[in-house]
C-alpha cells in the first residue's frame, strides 16, 4: 500500500512508515545512488529502495559489505556529482567513521545524506549508543525528525544542505522515529533519467593528510559557522510559544511524547523544539533561554542537549534552574514515553497526573505473574537449530564442553546464548569473534570457537580470519551459510547472486575463499542432516590449525518465500503417535517452537500451520518418531 | 472516543509470523479512507518468527507514536496470551478481541514436558480472560480459526478478528470502510471467504458486546 505511496509522483497526503518517508523524500529530492548494509531500525529504507528500483530505473542500488563501503560508496558518488544516500543503525556508524572523519574534512560535491538510527533500549542492537556525538566530533552537521512527515521534509532539506555547504550531512533517527507510521504530505515527484558525468566536468580533490589536513581543518571550521548561521534560521528548529516561566528544550520523537504529555496535564510551556544536533542554533537557544527561571530538558540516553544547553546557560542566565538527567529527574537509560515524561512535567509544574501510571502498571504485573515468558527464538524451519544442536553432541561425545571457548558473532545465530544452547562466552560486534579468537588463543589452554553468519563474514570477519591463518592459530570457525543477511529481513549479501532488487551480482565462493587463505581444514555440512553433521563437526574440532565448518542450508524464511514464489508447498512435519516415546529430546534439546505436548497423553504434536517441514525433529529424536505429513495430491 | 474526545487508541498483540502488520495496514487503509488520522508505532527489526510482536495504532489526534499505559481503548490479539503480556496499555472497561488461540513458547512446553507428576499445564484462555476480567468485562474471545473455517478458508482468522472490531459502538471507523480496506489488501482469490470471515467476526462481536 504505502510503496504505491512511494512511487506516485503527484502531492498528497499519504499514511507512511517514516522510513519509507524517509525514501519518498530522496527520491523528491533527486537522488541517484543509493548503498546499505542493512541494520535494524534502518532497513525497511533498503528494502523500499530495493522495491522501487525497476519500477523508476533512473537512480543505482548497491547492497554494500559493510557500511564503511557503504558510505564511501555514496561519499564517491556525490564526488562524482551524483545526489547520493545511505543510512544505518547506530553501530553501524561505529563501522563508517573512519571515513566520515575524513569525509568531513574533505567536504564532498553533490548532495550526500547519511542517516543513522540509534536503538534507546537496545530492542535490536547491542547497545545503547548515543550517535549524537558524531556530528560534533566529526564538524559534519546532524539534523534530528521527530514525525514521518519531518522525516521526509528533513531528507530533502539535507540535501539542500549537503549541497550547499560542501559537506556529509547526517540525519539521526531512533527506533520509535523510524518505525512510526503516520500521516504525511507528500510533494511532487519530478524524476529524470539517470546519466554519468564527466570527471573533468565535476572533479575536486579529495585528500587529507598533515599540511592540507591542517589547511582543510581551518576551511572546516569556517564552513561549520556558516553553517551554524543557516541553522539559526530555519523552521525546522522552532519554538512551540507557551506561557510562565517553565521551558522544555526537546528533539525527535520526545518532543511528541512532551506535547502529548502536556495535553494530558492541561497545560501549555514554551518548547524549543530543536532540529540540528550540529551546529547548535546557540542565539536561538540564547534567546530562549534567556527569561526562564527552569528548563526541562527531554532527550533520551546521554546527557548531549543538556551538557550543551548548561554550558550556554551560564553565559546568557546562569541561574537557571535545569531539570534532566544530572538533577536525577530522567534517567540515561532506555527508550522514553508519555508517562515517564507526563510524570516529570507534573512534579515541576506541581499538576497531578492524567492517570496513575504506575497503580495500572503494578496491577499488570500482578496479572501478568501467570504468564509464561516466550523468549525470542529460532523460527521453524531454521538450520542453526540443527547446527548448534549437532554441535553440541560433538562436544559432549568429545567431553570437552568445558575446555573449550566459544566467541560468538553478531546475527540470528546471537541467540545460541539462550537455552538450550547457553554459548554465551563472548558477543561484541560484528566479526569480533575472530579477534577477540586470536587474543583468546594466545592465552587459554582451551581450544578456541568461533561462529560467524554469512554477511557477517563479508562484512568485518575476512580481517580477522587472515589474521588467525597468518599467525598459525589453532581456531575452528563455524560459518553459518544461510544465503541472505537474515536477521535484518533476508536482504542480499556477497554470498548470493543477486543485488538490490534482485538484478544479478557475483556470488563470492566461500569454499575458495578460504582455499586460498590458506585455511587447513575445510569442511561443508547440511545441518538439515542434522545427525551427519556431528562427526565432521568432531573432525574439524580435533584438527590442528585454523578449520572450518561451512553449515549450509538456506535461511527458512527466505527459502519459504522462494518455494512460494516457485510454486511449491511446506509439507509440515506429523506425530506419530504410536512411535512417540515421550523421551522429548525435541522439546528438551531442540526448541522449536511448532513442537508442543498434549496433556491427555503427554505425546510430542507439531502444530502443522508453524511447521515448516525440516524434520530436524527427526533427526534429533532417537526413535524418529517425527515423519512428514501425507500429502494428497 | 477517550475523554479527549479525539483519539481511539488500539494495541495489536500477537506473534510473529501471524500477520499482525497486515492487520495494522488493513486499519491504517481504513482510517485514512474514512478521512481520519492515524499514527502508528510499530515493532520490527528482528525477523524471527514466534517472538512477542504488538503495533500501538492510534486513530483521531494522536501525538506520540506509543499509547501511554492505561489508555488503549482496545486490544486486537491474535494470540491469547499476548493479550495479557501488553495489559498495561488497556484501559479500564475498553475492549478486548481476541482469538481463542495460544502458541506455547517453548520454555513453557518444556515445563509441561518435564514434570513428571503432570501437574504443570499450560496456560489456558479462561486462565488468561480471568485475569483480563480484573480490567474490562468486555472482552469478545473468538474461535478465530473455527470461524474462518466456517467462513471456507483456514487463512482468513485476520478478517474475523477485524470483523469483531466495527461491533465495538465507539469504533471510529465505518464498517462498510473497514471492509472495503480488507477486501482491498487480501489475496483477490479470498476475498468472497475473507468477506464471509469478516461478516462472521462482526455478529459474534455483536454477540459479544451487545
Amino acid at each position: 500500500m504505502t510503496l504505491e505511496d512511494v512511487k506516485r509522483t503527484d502531492s498528497g497526503p499519504a499514511l507512511m512508515l517514516a522510513n519509507e518517508a524517509v525514501v519518498r523524500g530522496a527520491l523528491e529530492a533527486g537522488v541517484k545512488v543509493v548503498a546499505f548494509y542493512p541494520g535494524s531500525p534502518t532497513s525497511e529504507i533498503l528494502d523500499s529502495f530495493g522495491e522501487v528500483l525497476e519500477h523508476f530505473g533512473d537512480f543505482k542500488m548497491q547492497i554494500s559489505a559493510n557500511e564503511k563501503v557503504a558510505l564511501e560508496t555514496v561519499a564517491g558518488a556525490s564526488m562524482a556529482g551524483q545526489r547520493s544516500f545511505t543510512s544505518m543503525k547506530s553501530v553501524g556508524m561505529n563501522v563508517a567513521s573512519d571515513s566520515m572523519f575524513s569525509i568531513g574534512y574533505t567536504g564532498l560535491n553533490a548532495g550526500c545524506v547519511c542517516l543513522i538510527a540509534d536503538d534507546p533500549y537496545a530492542h535490536s542492537s547491542q547497545s545503547e549508543q548515543d550517535g549524537r556525538y558524531f556530528g560534533e566530533a566529526a564538524y559534519v552537521p546532524m539534523i534530528e525528525p521527530a514525525t514521518a512527515q519531518e522525516a521526509l521534509d528533513m531528507t530533502k532539506w539535507a540535501f539542500e544542505v549537503s549541497e550547499k555547504h560542501k559537506t556529509l550531512v547526517i540525519m539521526r533517527t531512533t527506533t520509535r522515529v523510524n518505525h512510526q507510521r503516520g500521516m504525511v504530505n507528500l510533494g511532487t515527484l519530478n524524476r529524470t533519467p539517470f546519466k554519468r558525468n564527466k570527471w573533468a566536468d565535476v572533479k575536486g580533490q579529495y585528500f587529507t593528510v598533515g599540511s592540507v589536513a591542517r589547511a582543510l581543518k581551518a576551511k572546516l571550521l569556517k564552513k561549520n559557522e556558516a553553517i551554524k548561521r543557516d541553522f539559526e534560521k530555519t523552521h525546522f528548529n522552532k519554538v512551540v510559544p507557551g506561557g510562565g516561566n517553565v521551558g522544555i528544550l526537546t528533539a525527535g520523537v520526545c518532543f511528541l511524547h512532551v506535547m502529548e504529555a502536556m495535553q494530558n496535564l492541561d497545560i501549555a510551556l514554551p518548547v524549543f523544539k530543536l532540529g540540528t544536533l550540529f551546529p547548535l542554533p546557540e542565539k536561538k537557544l540564547a534567546d530562549f533561554i534567556r527569561s526562564l527561571s527552569t528548563l526541562i530538558v527531554v532527550e533520551e540516553l546521554s546527557p548531549y542537549l543538556e551538557t550543551r544547553i548548561a554550558a550556554l546557560a551560564q553565559r546568557v542566565n546562569p541561574k537557571l534552574n535545569i531539570v534532566g538527567k544530572r538533577s536525577g529527574f530522567f534517567s540515561e537509560m532506555l527508550e522514553y514515553n508519555v508517562p515517564i515524561v507526563e510524570k516529570v512535567l507534573a512534579e515541576v509544574v506541581d499538576k497531578k497526573i492524567s492517570i496513575d501510571y504506575d497503580a495500572v502498571l503494578k496491577k499488570a504485573q500482578k496479572l501478568k505473574e501467570i504468564l509464561p515468558e516466550r523468549p525470542p527464538i529460532f523460527c521453524p524451519g531454521c538450520p542453526h537449530r540443527g547446527t548448534l544442536w549437532a554441535f553440541r553432541q560433538a562436544l559432549q561425545q568429545l567431553r570437552i564442553r568445558d575446555k573449550i571457548v566459544f566467541n560468538n558473532d553478531i546475527g540470528c545465530y546471537s541467540m545460541a546464548f539462550l537455552p538450550p544452547n547457553e554459548f554465551s562466552d563472548s558477543m561484541l560486534a560484528m566479526g569480533a569473534s575472530l579477534g577477540i579468537s586470536a587474543g583468546m588463543e594466545m592465552s587459554l589452554e582451551d581450544k578456541v570457537i568461533a561462529m560467524v553468519g554469512d554477511s557477517t563474514l563479508y562484512h568485518a570477519a575476512l580481517p580477522g580470519i587472515v589474521n588467525l591463518i597468518h599467525h598459525n592459530s589453532n581456531v575452528t570457525l563455524f560459518v553459518l551459510d544461510n544465503s541472505v543477511t537474515a536477521m535484518t529481513g533476508q536482504q542480499f549479501n556477497p554470498n548470493s547472486p543477486f543485488d538490490a532488487g534482485g538484478t544479478p551480482a557475483r556470488k563470492i565462493n566461500m569454499e575458495k575463499l578460504f582455499e586460498g587463505l590458506g585455511a587447513d581444514k575445510i569442511v561443508i555440512i547440511d545441518p538439515y542432516e542434522t545427525r551427519d553433521c556431528i562427526g565432521p563437526i568432531k573432525d574439524a574440532i580435533e584438527s590442528d590449525g585454523f578449520s572450518v565448518i561451512i553449515s549450509r542450508r538456506e535461511c527458512a524464511l527466505y527459502g519459504d518465500r522462494e518455494k512460494k514464489k516457485r510454486g511449491e508447498k511446506i509439507i509440515p512435519g506429523e506425530n506419530v503417535k504410536e512411535t512417540c516415546r515421550v523421551i522429548y529430546a525435541c522439546v528438551k534439546e531442540f526448541y522449536c517452537p511448532a513442537i508442543v505436548i498434549d496433556e491427555s497423553d503427554a505425546k510430542m504434536v507439531i502444530q502443522q500451520d508453524l511447521c515448516d517441514g525440516c524434520l530436524e525433529c527427526r533427526e534429533v529424536c532417537p526413535v524418529d518418531a517425527p515423519r512428514h505429513m501425507e500429502v494428497k495430491k | 472516543m477517550s475523554k479527549r474526545g479525539k483519539t481511539f487508541n488500539i494495541m495489536f498483540a500477537g506473534v510473529g509470523g501471524q500477520g499482525l502488520m497486515l492487520l495494522s495496514a488493513i486499519l491504517g487503509k481504513a482510517a485514512v479512507d474514512s478521512g481520519l488520522k492515524a499514527m502508528t508505532g510499530e515493532q520490527h527489526g528482528l525477523s524471527q518468527r514466534q517472538g512477542s510482536i504488538y503495533v500501538h495504532f492510534r486513530i483521531g489526534e494522536p501525538i506520540s507514536p506509543l499509547i501511554p499505559y492505561g489508555k488503549a481503548d482496545m486490544m486486537i490479539a491474535m494470540e491469547a496470551s499476548e493479550a495479557l503480556r501488553y495489559v498495561e496499555y488497556l484501559k479500564e472497561g475498553g475492549v478486548v478481541i481476541m482469538s481463542s488461540r495460544i502458541m506455547p513458547s517453548v520454555t513453557e512446553t518444556k515445563s509441561v514436558a518435564l514434570d513428571k507428576e503432570k501437574k504443570t499445564k499450560y496456560l489456558t484462555v479462561d486462565d488468561i480472560a480471568t485475569k483480563l476480567k480484573q480490567v474490562t468485562d468486555k472482552i469478545v474471545l473468538l474461535d478465530s480459526l473455527e470461524l474462518a473455517i466456517k467462513a471456507g478458508n483456514a487463512r482468513t482468522e485476520n478478517s474475523v478478528l477485524i470483523g469483531a472490531t466495527v461491533a465495538c459502538e465507539d469504533f471510529p471507523i465505518p464498517a462498510e470502510e473497514v471492509r472495503k480496506a480488507v477486501l482491498a489488501l487480501v489475496p483477490p482469490k479470498t476475498i468472497d471467504a475473507n468477506s464471509r470471515a469478516f461478516d462472521l467476526g462482526r455478529d459474534a462481536g455483536s454477540a459479544c458486546l451487545g
